[in-house]
């Protein structure tokens, strides 16, 4: 009787389809469609076509970084050092990039592949460090991750004395950092495939589904027969390498290898990763609702650089929108819950008694 | 008043009564015009399957659920806009199933957590400890009051929850199946309790789904399903089989299957030789599950039932000992390489060990079968394989929801447990290890569980069983082994099966008495 009644009023009806959109996707699509708003507002520049190539060139690199991060949250963990990840790489690879090129002018190719098997090879190495710290030496993903971070950016600077590495192949500044074909990026083109290669591995493949798993629930998938450690390095070998190629493709795109390169990136793969439905309990997370998340820092940062807001003002925007997912995060989780608490009281209900 | 007043003629006064009580959540009524009472000095049980309403009936009585119609009253006066602080200063206390204590805090701090005992502006340690050991001491719970909490088992954990609930003003005390993980001894120690709280003067009102508990502790049953007062019945005028038949809203077939037998002369699908944990929980322990029987293991908590099973799967490091599991001896077991064996387990505690609560029940039900080639061929998923096969499984256990994609955390305990088991049904096996199969799922899905563990065997295929249930001991085994201490202290077979042996050589009755007690009797 008062079920009947409420199901039949449109105001009920509405706020509970909202609720069913913000359970499903979080609160991602409401708040796009306010920042949208206001910058299109601000600057009618915005939503240019300019503006859009711009915010598409930035955003391959904090996909790629995202993607990594969402992966390692969905097993359960995360990586505080994906910043210097990316700093390692840059240096790493523009340093080798340079050797060859110096030592073959002609051979622009040669370089930049040289460059590019550093930069894999930094991550696969970055990967398996932080990997092996969390699921075979069994410590805490937070203090391994830090650590290391701090680690790999002493490294850095070592390396590089703290000085930029010129030098690089004009093909590479100019082909890589900011060519495009068809209209898209090059660097967008490389992270294409990656982008599909991930979704393959976390929708479709076994992997998936194990590291799904481990994330909700590491004992069980343990009981379930699951190499759980095996599962959980790749993980983090998988974010580093995706990581290393984003600071390579970002290495072009700064023209050098820079010591202090794509700090900012590891709060910002986060928050993109978390706004976009990944938990920091573990066990969610997609490719879609992350590549959303990318979209909304993306719009946030360049919105604000329009409305003549430094970067100052996003470092703070950027840490609130961050605690901002991360309660919105739980909130949906209750709202999951109370939709299946009602599905499941009205599974039981008494009609079918006979 | 009237109505309560009514049937009270021969007992106390209530302290707490609800007249038509009716909870509704988002126009599911949870809770329809139920009205109950619990009075001085007595015990009320309340019965009644998973979903019926119990928990929101506790909810409503400790002021923490709201009522959208009906009136409580608490020692005749009547109450609205209950919370659970002010339904404690009345004297309604409760140990709920989640308990409220600070783990990294001592028990005596958690004892008078928010109104510690003051002198001046400092707190009062030691006076809370004095008085923290007192209140242990007048319960016979022997329990340090300095230690964390963090380090006590969850029966001691819960004997502080209704020792912080009885600091409190005295009157009604309400325990939410706290027998639910438990075992034999402990159980005995709270049912003292209960009745000698009982004898002072409390009004306990006990939830569980045990039906032996019942007849033990319970004055008076109320039978609650699907949200409705089914019946109120004095526990000496009542039956068993009544009681199931109101739970469930139509009779029920004998709950247990016949026995089965060993197929006879069989080699055994697992031997265990003289097994000892690093931790020493298990010390020497050998035994042997033949094709097509249910073996049982018993004891008192800490004898090391539960870890006899969990050594066979490679869960608890090994110091001495091997398991053969058809003839192939495994010195240092790990769960893959159990499960490549063909022994699968299935652990006791289903939210820790056993489920992936937030994925589905597709993933949770797949999950291992998934390493298989016709589910993921190079790795990749073959969703529609994998879809036609857990879809199978979960229709033969009939796990509701029947939608497959939903999370498993949306599901009663009793279809946890049976996604749990159907996990286990993926594949053949050999051997099926149970730790505590039936702990906190309903009277149907009990029955389930018992019907399929039967066709398990009935297949040829050999069940081990750890369970501090002892009527699901006695009833469903084949042999039981029953442990004391971390050894195996004798082996019981066909007759010798009853719960008082069982009962007494779990506290430590030694087998080589056997023959002469039973020349005595």
């Amino acid at each position: 009787m008062q079920a009947t009644d409420s199901r039949n009023n449109p105001v009920v009806q509405l706020g509970d389809g909202l609720r069913n959109i913000f359970a499903k996707t979080g609160a991602l699509p409401f708040l796009l469609v306010i920042l949208v708003v206001v910058f299109q507002l601000a600057n009618s520049r915005f939503l240019g076509r300019q503006n859009m190539v711009d915010m598409l060139h930035e955003g391959v690199f904090l996909a790629l970084a995202s993607l990594g991060q969402m992966f390692i949250l969905v097993s359960g963990g995360f990586d505080l050092s994906i910043g210097s990840n990316i700093a390692l790489t840059s240096i790493s690879s523009a340093s080798v990039m340079a050797a060859v090129y110096g030592a073959h002018p002609g051979a622009a190719g040669l370089a930049i592949a040289a460059g590019a098997a550093t930069a894999v090879v930094v991550g696969l190495v970055v990967g398996l460090v932080n990997g092996v710290g969390v699921a075979v030496l069994g410590v805490n993903p937070f203090i391994v991750t830090l650590a290391t971070a701090s680690a790999f950016q002493g490294i850095t600077l070592l390396i590089s004395q703290g000085q930029e590495v010129g030098g690089l192949p004009n093909a590479f500044i100019m082909g890589v950092g900011s060519g495009s074909w068809l209209g898209l990026p090059i660097a967008g083109w490389v992270t294409l495939p990656l982008v599909l290669g991930l979704y393959v591995l976390l929708a479709w493949s076994r992997y998936g589904r194990y590291i799904f798993a481990i994330g909700s629930n590491a004992a069980a998938a343990r009981v379930a027969g699951v190499r759980v450690g095996l599962q959980v390095l790749a993980t983090y070998v998988i974010c580093a390498v995706a990581t290393a190629i984003a600071g390579f493709l970002l290495t072009a795109r700064v023209s050098a290898g820079e010591p202090l390169l794509g700090a900012e990136y590891t709060l910002q793969s986060i928050t993109a990763a978390v706004i976009g439905g990944a938990s920091l309990r573990g066990g969610q997370g997609s490719i879609g609702g992350t590549l959303l998340g990318v979209v909304f820092v993306i719009f946030l940062a360049d919105g604000m650089d329009l409305m003549r807001l430094g970067s100052n003002h996003e470092m703070i925007a950027l840490g609130l929108a961050l605690i901002f997912a991360v309660v919105a995060d739980r909130q949906r989780a209750k709202a999951v819950a109370a939709g299946y608490q009602k599905r499941l009281i009205s599974q039981s209900d008494p009609a079918t008694e006979g | 008043m009237d109505a309560v007043a009514g049937h009270l003629d021969e007992r106390g006064a209530p302290i707490i009564s609800l007249v038509e009580i009716t909870k509704r959540f988002e126009g599911v009524v949870a809770l329809d015009g139920v009205s109950l009472d619990v009075a001085a000095g007595e015990v009320v049980v309340v019965l009644g399957e998973n979903g019926a309403g119990k928990s929101t009936l506790v909810n409503v009585m400790i002021g923490a659920l709201q009522p959208n119609e009906g009136t409580i009253y608490v020692r005749g006066q009547r109450v609205s806009h209950q919370d659970p602080a002010a339904a404690r200063r009345q004297g309604v206390n409760a140990v709920l199933q989640d308990f409220s204590l600070a783990p990294s805090l001592s028990v005596a701090d958690n004892l008078f957590l928010g109104r510690e005992p003051m002198r001046l502006f400092i707190r009062d340690r030691a006076r809370a400890r004095r008085d923290g050991r007192e209140a242990m001491q007048m319960l016979g719970v022997n329990i340090d009051v300095d230690t964390p909490v963090l380090f006590l088992s969850r029966a001691e954990q819960q004997m502080v929850e209704i020792v912080k609930a009885l600091c409190g003003r005295p009157g009604a005390l309400i325990l939410d199946e706290p027998t639910a993980t438990l075992t034999g001894e402990e159980t005995r120690r709270l049912f003292e309790i209960v009745t000698r709280l009982k004898s002072e003067g409390w009004g306990v009102l006990y939830i569980t789904h045990r039906m032996e508990e019942v007849q033990r502790l319970g004055d008076r049953v109320v039978v609650l399903r699907d949200g409705r007062h089914i019946s109120t019945y004095r526990v000496a005028n009542v039956s068993e089989a009544r009681l199931i038949q109101d739970m469930v809203g139509r009779p029920l077939s004998a709950l247990y299957p016949a026995k089965v037998s060993a197929t006879t002369n069989a080699p055994p699908v697992l031997r265990v030789d003289n097994l000892t944990s690093k931790d020493r929980k298990i010390r020497g322990v050998s035994l042997e599950v033949r094709p097509g029987e249910i073996v049982g293991i018993a004891g008192l908590v800490r004898s090391g039932c539960s870890e006899v099973a969990r050594a066979c799967f490679g869960l608890i490091e090994l110091d001495q000992g091997f398991i053969e599991i058809a003839g192939r001896r495994v010195e240092k077991p790990d769960p893959r390489k159990m499960l490549h064996l063909g022994l699968v387990y299935l652990p006791q505690d289903r939210r820790g060990e056993a489920l992936a609560l937030s994925r589905t029940i597709e993933e949770n039900v797949s999950l291992e079968a998934l390493g298989e080639r016709r589910y993921s061929p190079f790795g990749l998923v073959n969703h529609a394989a994998v879809h036609e096969a857990v879809g199978a499984i979960t229709e033969r256990l009939d796990v509701r929801p029947r939608n497959i994609h939903q999370p498993v955390v949306s599901l009663s305990g009793g279809n946890q447990q049976k996604v749990v088991l159907g996990r286990a049904l993926t594949r053949p096996r050999s051997v099926y290890v149970f730790d505590e199969p039936t702990a906190g799922v309903d009277v149907g899905a009990r029955q389930a569980i018992y019907h399929h563990m039967h066709e398990i065997c009935k297949a040829g295929a050999g069940i081990l069983f750890s369970s501090s249930d002892l009527e699901e001991i006695v009833h469903l085994s084949s042999r039981v082994y029953v442990m004391h201490e971390g050894r195996i202290q004798t082996e019981l077979h066909g007759d010798e099966i009853n719960e008082e042996a069982v009962v007494s050589y779990s506290f430590g009755r030694d087998s080589a008495n056997r023959g002469m007690l039973r020349a005595s009797n």
